[in-house]
This record gives structure tokens, sequence and C-alpha cells, in this order.
């Protein structure tokens, strides 16, 4: 079977910027086969040149990209464009500003979707002025949208004044919310889609020393790591806003310490994957994905011969997180020899 | 309207007797309704002024001089000053149980808009402490609200809701209706655990390391707990349906069929009809399978239990199935693959073989099949069965219903006639919407030919209507006029529905004689002739008078005759006589 292709939900009201997102990922280079599923294509701003055909219901970019609109039955069109010959390689979908965005994400955790679509991230896009006086079913269209985030863009904080984001923060805010601030949601893509390509043939085929080198957005977006480094957020043309730290561990982990630290982690940690050595789970490794608020473990492959390592790589933002704490959080996860 | 007794020599409406005529020797009528416009729905007569009513019949139709003959001493006389009445309309299916009983339950409401989960867990306690004895244990209510919990920082699995309701079976529904939170207890009841498969249209929200359910169950999975749940109390059933009869009784309906029953919606039934209340006549259908509720005792009503609950307003002689799904989550089971597919053509809940054998059985039984047949595929298969059935029994048996028939083979048009197969449709959302655009997803070349009543009366078949409440709205006339328009009725939206439309006559025909036919009493209803059953109503307006469109769903019901009783009295004019109908001025607002 081939693998499930990673979604992406982009959420937020009408106006909040959530077009200006998807604008933007439709006209770079994500170097993906991507689809994109919107409302309508009356906001949709495509580089003419980049168009290749267009019809009522779907555009086709020359860089294989397409972009069609939700229809009534998202369970029907998800079926067809799965198996379809040119099936995507990432979904992104983009939720009505108007109705509740757990739909969505429900119907891609139905039955008939396990194994082939996995949910990689859902973003909400905030404008904190929005946010200030709301009251009624746009209050509960609100706490919808939060409660599906796992990574929040507080957009246009060019206009907001700090009273307004403080404001978000003390009515809308959770523990643990990752909330990102930006301008015509002006973020590197690689924080909103799961693009990185650091799948276990990079764990395995590098070396701890190797890819603890820096590797860091430059503005031009040159990479400036070495060859090794085969994390794929150096792509972007963004300040230097990330970087990254490895964690290994040759012991079995406790699931439920495992868990706690994973839901207490600085909330300026974006995104986290990798391979896990559990006490519960001898005999497969157990792979991990965190986007913001938001983890998942479950069982991979059965471990070959060899070290059963636990190999994980966080994403923050430069300089927000402490590296010595970290190493504190993960150590205590190492499950008591009963256990084990 | 004016009403009076005859106890005088001239009436005060004009209806006199003189004092010189001759007696006669025809028996005197219990009431007179004199001075009409009465449209009969009988092709030799099809209008006349005037009626006498005796035991619950009528004994005299025709001119109100004619009518006259039979007011006697005792004769209530009704002036309808030039009104316009017809027989009693038929609502062939629709499910007001599924509507409002859940709501009338004694379920727990927190009450809060955004209640934090201490409020969640506050309201459930209390709930506990006084928790109606028919629940069996059971805490059931709404609403949580999952962000409060994010807020929290509290994850809403079965662990918090075992830590103050270790004992008792729980859940909450989340305010979104998106997924339901369940303890270890209601999990344990339902038999759900780490074995248990996925529901369809659902999924049990699992452990990713353990597959341990965590107690959040979302959308189709809900069905597992609720089949575990005591049955909605009695309470709740009986007031539901006695809000619908009266509902109904006050638009005009006097034959309805309850689709889906279980012996504790019959016995709901029976209470109100015991108590003189069943202002309908009501056949209720057994639901075949356990899909929408438990049905303990099916096999026990199938056999004979079912005649204990029958009355002259009452019978449980049919059964209901549902043969195909729907047409939007695309599993109506269609001729040919669905629009955009290669070889999807939509599911079959049950084998043909099955439904040929069922079918057989009960027309032999003389038990009437009501099959749910959204697609051409399956009404085609529901038709061979049927064929089969008379094959096997004779040609004379029960007549079936084919529900909804939202889109037909035209080649299949026909035997609904040859076959003595009734079509029912449900056309009160036929008419532009951004509901009714949302369900026409079977491709342009099937919604050209969907709906079609006109291909079923053109071939001479029976055509009748049922609200499907509450998948669409419980009042008929919005169907009434939406079948001879196909336009919105508000003007909300232009443009036409999909469909051909029909005639107003022909549509009074649906909603009258061929109601009876659907419940195989036109020998004695659906119509006012010599002789029927005095099914009547009295309406404000003459539905001839005045363009359909924008007029007839908004027509009222003045009064309501069912066999002669009066059922529905909008003014409430005959409160306090011996006529005083059941229902009287005020009705629902569903």
């Amino acid at each position: 079977m081939a693998t499930p292709i990673p979604v992406t939900i982009v959420s937020g009201f009408l106006g909040s910027g959530k077009t200006t997102l998807l604008n933007r990922i439709l006209n770079s280079d994500t170097g993906m086969r991507v689809a994109v599923m919107v409302n309508d294509f009356g906001a949709i701003n495509i580089d003419s040149e980049l168009i290749v055909g267009q019809t009522d219901a779907m555009i086709n970019l020359a860089n294989g990209c397409i972009c069609c609109t939700v229809e009534s039955d998202l369970i029907e069109q998800l079926s067809r464009l799965i198996n379809s010959p040119n099936r995507p390689e990432y979904l992104i979908i983009e939720a009505s500003g108007v109705s509740n965005p757990a739909k969505i994400v429900s119907t891609l955790r139905y039955p008939q979707f396990a194994n082939r679509l996995s949910i990689d991230s859902t973003i909400t896009v905030v404008d904190a002025d929005q946010f200030a006086d709301l009251e009624g079913d746009m209050a509960q269209l609100a706490m919808e949208q939060l409660d599906v985030a796992d990574i929040v863009l507080l957009n246009k904080t060019d206009i907001a004044s700090p009273e307004q984001i403080a404001a978000f923060r003390t009515r809308w805010g959770y523990p643990g919310i990752r909330l990102y601030e930006t301008n015509h949601c002006d973020v590197p893509l690689s924080l909103v889609l799961g693009t990185g390509h650091f799948d276990a043939h990079d764990l395995e085929e590098n070396s701890l020393e190797q890819r603890q080198q820096p590797c860091v957005l430059h503005h031009d977006g040159h990479h400036h790591c070495d060859e090794h480094c085969h994390v794929g957020y150096h792509h972007e043309a963004h300040d230097q806003l990330f970087e990254t730290w490895y964690w290994e561990c040759e012991q079995p982990l406790s699931l439920s310490l495992l868990r706690s630290a994973l839901a207490t982690l600085p909330t300026t940690i974006y995104r986290a994957k990798g391979f896990c050595q559990l006490a519960e789970l001898p005999d497969h490794c157990a792979v991990l994905h965190l986007v913001g608020s938001r983890h998942d473990i479950h069982p991979g492959e059965p471990w070959r011969n060899g070290p059963r390592t636990t190999r994980l790589v966080f994403i923050g933002t430069r300089g927000g997180f402490d590296r010595e704490a970290l190493e504190q959080t993960f150590s205590v996860c190492i499950a008591q020899s009963e256990v084990a | 309207m004016t009403t009076s007794r005859t106890d005088n020599t001239e009436t005060s409406h004009g209806i006199t007797r003189h004092a010189d005529q001759a007696p006669t020797n025809l028996p005197s009528a219990d009431m007179v309704l004199t001075n009409g416009r009465i449209y009969t729905v009988d092709e030799q007569q099809p209008w006349i002024e005037a009626v006498a009513i005796k035991g619950g019949r009528f004994i005299a139709v025709g001119t109100s001089e004619d009518i006259s003959e039979r007011v006697g001493e005792h004769t209530r006389v009704i002036d309808l000053d030039g009104r316009f009445a017809m027989p009693g309309i038929y609502d062939m299916h629709t499910h007001p149980d599924l509507a409002l009983a859940p709501g009338y339950a004694g379920y727990l409401d927190v009450g809060i808009e955004d209640p934090t989960p201490e409020q969640v867990k506050q309201a459930m306690l209390d709930y506990a402490a006084n928790a109606p004895a028919d629940a069996e244990g059971w805490v059931y209510g709404a609403y949580f609200v999952r962000y409060t919990f994010k807020q929290a920082g509290i994850v809403a699995n079965r662990e918090w809701l075992d830590s103050f309701l270790p004992d008792r079976p729980a859940a909450i529904l989340d305010r979104s209706w998106g997924c339901m939170l369940v303890n270890s207890k209601a999990l344990e009841l339902a038999g759900i655990n780490a074995d248990t498969p996925d529901p369809r249209h659902g999924y049990i929200e699992r452990d990713s390391i353990t597959g341990e359910p965590t107690g959040i169950l979302v959308d189709g999975a809900y069905a597992l707990i609720h089949a575990a749940m005591p049955p909605t109390p009695a309470h709740a059933l009986q007031r539901a349906y006695g809000e619908a009869v009266n509902f109904q009784s006050g638009r005009g309906v006097v034959g309805t069929k309850f689709v889906h029953v279980c012996e504790h919606r019959l016995d709901a039934l029976k209470a109100i009809d015991q108590r003189g209340k069943l202002s309908v006549r009501v056949e209720a259908a057994i639901s075949w399978q356990d899909d929408i509720f438990p049905v303990k005792r099916r096999w026990e009503l199938m056999a004979g239990e079912r005649h204990f609950y029958r009355s002259s307003r009452l019978n449980a002689n049919a059964v209901k199935f549902h043969f195909d799904g729907t047409h939007e989550s695309r599993s109506s089971f269609l001729s040919s693959a669905w629009p955009g597919e290669s070889s999807w053509r939509g599911h079959l809940n049950l084998t043909p073989e099955h439904i040929t054998d069922m079918v057989a059985d009960m027309d032999r039984k003389g038990i009437r099949v009501i099959a749910h047949c959204t697609g051409d595929g399956a009404s085609d298969l529901f038709l061979d069965a049927v064929a089969e059935a008379r094959r096997r029994n004779g040609p004379n048996g029960v007549r079936h219903q084919c529900a909804h028939c939202t889109t037909l083979l035209d080649e299949n048009l026909p035997r609904f006639k040859d076959l003595n197969v009734i079509a029912e449709f449900s056309p009160v959302g036929w008419y532009p919407s951004s509901f009714s655009y949302a369900r026409a997803v079977f491709g342009e070349d099937r919604m050209q030919r969907a709906y079609n009543f006109k291909g079923i009366l053109d071939n001479g078949g029976t055509a009748v209507m049922g609200t499907d409440w509450p998948v669409s709205g419980f009042d008929p006339w919005v169907g009434f006029e939406a079948m001879i328009t196909r336009e919105n009725p508000w003007g909300d939206e232009d443009g036409r529905f999909y469909g051909e439309p029909i005639s107003l006559e022909q549509a009074i025909r649906v909603m009258t004689i061929n109601g009876a036919k659907a419940m195989e009493i036109e020998d004695r209803a659906g119509s006012i002739e010599l002789g029927k059953f005095a099914d009547m109503i009295v309406l404000d307006r003459n539905l001839f008078e005045a363009k359909p469109r924008g007029n007839i769903h908004n027509t009222r019901v003045e009064m309501t005759l069912l066999e002669g009783q009066l059922v529905w009295d909008a003014h409430g004019e005959f409160d306090g006589t011996e006529h005083e109908a059941i229902w009287s001025r005020e009705m629902p607002d569903f």
C-alpha cells in the first residue's frame, strides 16, 4: 500500500488571511505534487504563467500541483483524489470560514481513510481584531477553530496593537498553545506543511555528530549547512528563525512519561519527529509525530537487528529553548528497569 | 364560521325548514355542513355544496337544498358560508418520534453556554443524584465543549469521567454534536473495547499504542452507545406522538404512516389511542432492522402481537426496512455507477434474496412492506421481489410501498401499476434551496428524471407523499405546493427544481384518495362520497382560485373532521359543546 498522503487543514474566519496563506502555498515550489482544496476560486490568485489548464472545478499548475474547489461531498471527493492516477503527494484542505473544521478533521479519521490519509497539521489563522468581541455562534465557531488547531497563526500583527494581542492570549489562549505571530501569513512553509524529509533513512544514515551541525534558515534562501543535512527546513527564504535539536537514547522509554514530556514541551517547539523504543512495545519501533500542541505516537515497523535507538528531532524557534532542560525532560522518560 | 342547532324554524344560516315541508322518513343527520364549495375527489360529482353525516359516514352529499332534508331536531348545522372544503389529506411517511422524543426524554442539559470541565462535572453529578428511575442509572445528556477542556489543560477522555462517575454509565455529547464522551462503564455496557470494529461513517477514538478506546466516539459511533441505553422513555414517546397528531390534525391530515416503530412506540400510540387522543388514522411500520433503534419483540409482533394494538385509528400491519443508503452519503443503490465512479453503485443493506423471501413471507401474512429505496437500482430489485411474491402468493396480496423513489428507471414506471405497488415520494424539499441542491447529487442525467411523480401517474400508478420529518419539514402543505410548482414557496430562490410538476387536480388526488389507497381504505375513505367515512377539511381559501405558488403552503385548515368527529377546530367554536374538537385553537409550532 502507498504511504498515507499527509494532509494540512487550514481553518480561520473569513478575512483572517487564510487565502493569503493558500496563495502563498500555490505560488511556491514545494517540490511536491500538492492538491489544494479551496472553498471558491474567487480569492485565489495564482501567477498566470503557472496555470497550464483550468476548468470550473480545477486549476492545473505547471509545477504539478492542482487547485480544486471543495465539493459538497468531501468523502467522495477525497476517495477520488486518492485513487486518481495523479495521486497528490500532499493535500491541503481549506475549511470553510463559517463551519466547524472539526467535521473535516473527523472525516479524515474515518476508517476508510486509515492508512491512506494522515493529518499532518491543522493550522488556524487568526486576526486578533476579529477575536476581540466575539459572542454567541461566532464565539462557538472560534472555539471550534482553536480546539482543532495544532498551530495558531496570529496574523496581521502589523495592524494589531500589543494590547489586542495580549487580550487574545488572555481570553483565547490555552496551555501549550503554539501561537506564531506573522504578517500577511508570511510563514516558513515548512512550519505549516510537514515537508521535512527527516525519515527513517535519514536518521539511520547520519550520525548524531553530523546531524548536530548547525542548520539554520537564512534570509537569502541558500542553505548553509553541510551536505549531510537532511532537514527540510533550509530551503525557505526566511530569517534565521528555526533551529533543530536531536535526542538519542539506547534505553527503552515509558510511553506515559514520554507523553507527559511531550505535553509540557516549551511552546517554542513547533514540530518533532522520530522513532522511539518503548517499554510497552518491545518488538516494534514507535513513530512519533508532533505538530504544535498535538502529538501522536503509533506503532511502526518491527525493529531490525542492531541497536534499538530512540532518535528524535525537534524544530523550534531559534534561541527559544533550553537544550539542557530538554535533555533533562527526556532523560526522565527512561522506563524503570522493572518495567523494561 | 357560524353554527347553530336546528331547534328553530329558521336557522341563522339560511337553511329553512318550512312548517309545511313534507315530513321525510329519511334518517336525520348528526351533522350537516352546508353552503360550501366542496371538492369531492369523486369524478362522478366533483363539486357539491353540502354533506350530511351520521354515524361517522356521509349519508348524503349534494346541493344545500338536497341536504336540508337531512336536518333533524338534533342535527348540528354548520354553515360553510361559501368556504372551500375537501377530503382530509394523507402523510404517508414520517417520523415524529425521531424528531421530538429525544428532546422530551429528560436527559441531562448542562444549561451553560460554554461550560468549563468543572461545571460539566458538577452538572453530571447533580443529575446522577436525581436521575430518573427509568434511566437505569445512565447519566446521558448534552453538552461539553472540547475547547474549554483544552483551556483547562484537561484531556476529555474516559479517565476523566471515571474519576467522578466510576460505577454508573455516563455519556455526554459535544456541543457541535461531533463527538460523544463516555466513561468506562458505558463502554463496557456497549461492549466497546480494543477489538470492536469501527462503525461506518464514524470511528472509535483509540489509544494509538494499545488500541483501547479513549472514551471519545465520533459520528456513527454514537449508535453503539444508543443501542446499549434503555429505550426512549414512554412519557417522551407519548408526548412526541401526541403533539405530532395535534399538529397533523391542525394541518388537515386524517391518515398517516409512522414509519419505524418498536414495541415501546406501539405502546405509546396505544396509550394515546385509549385516551381518545389519536386524532389521525395511523399505520405504524415495525422496523425490520435495528439500525435506528433496537426492536426487541420484532418476531412476536410479526407473528400476531401487533393485533393487540389494533383499533379503528391504529394498525401495525406494516414493516419498514432500509434497502439502500442515502444520496447525501452516495450510498443510494443505483442501476449503474455513481457519477465520477467506475464501479461504485452504492450500497444495499440487505441481499436481494433476503428481500425477496421477506416480501413474499410478509405478503402472505398480510403485512405491508415499506421499502426505503432512494436509488433506481434498489427500487428495481424491490419491484422484482414484489413480482416474485405475486407469483408465489397470487396477484391480490397487500399493496406494498416503495419509499422515497428518489430516482426510478423509466422502464419501471409501468410496473408500479402492474404489481400494485405504491410509489411514495418526499416532495417537501422539492424546491430550489441550498438544502435541496446539496442533495441533488445523482448527476445531471439522473437528476433530470428524478422525483418522477408525473411518470408514475401517467403510467396509471398510485403516487403518494410523505413529509419524512425530520429529514424535511413536517408540514405536508409545503410538499403539496412543491409537487405542483417545483418552485421555492417563499420566493427565497428563483428557478424551478428538478422534475416535472403535476396539476392541482392530480396533486389533490395524491394528497387524498391515493393516501387512502396506500392504507387500503379507498373503498371507505379518501373522497367525499355517499357511504364513505366523513373525513373532510375546511380551508381558509379555495385552492382553485389562486395561483399555487406561495399560496398552497400557507393554507390554514379551519376544521378537520375524521369519521364525522371534529378533531381540529381552529377557532374553538365548538369548545364546550358536545362536538368539542380533540384539538382546538392551538397547535405545536414545529
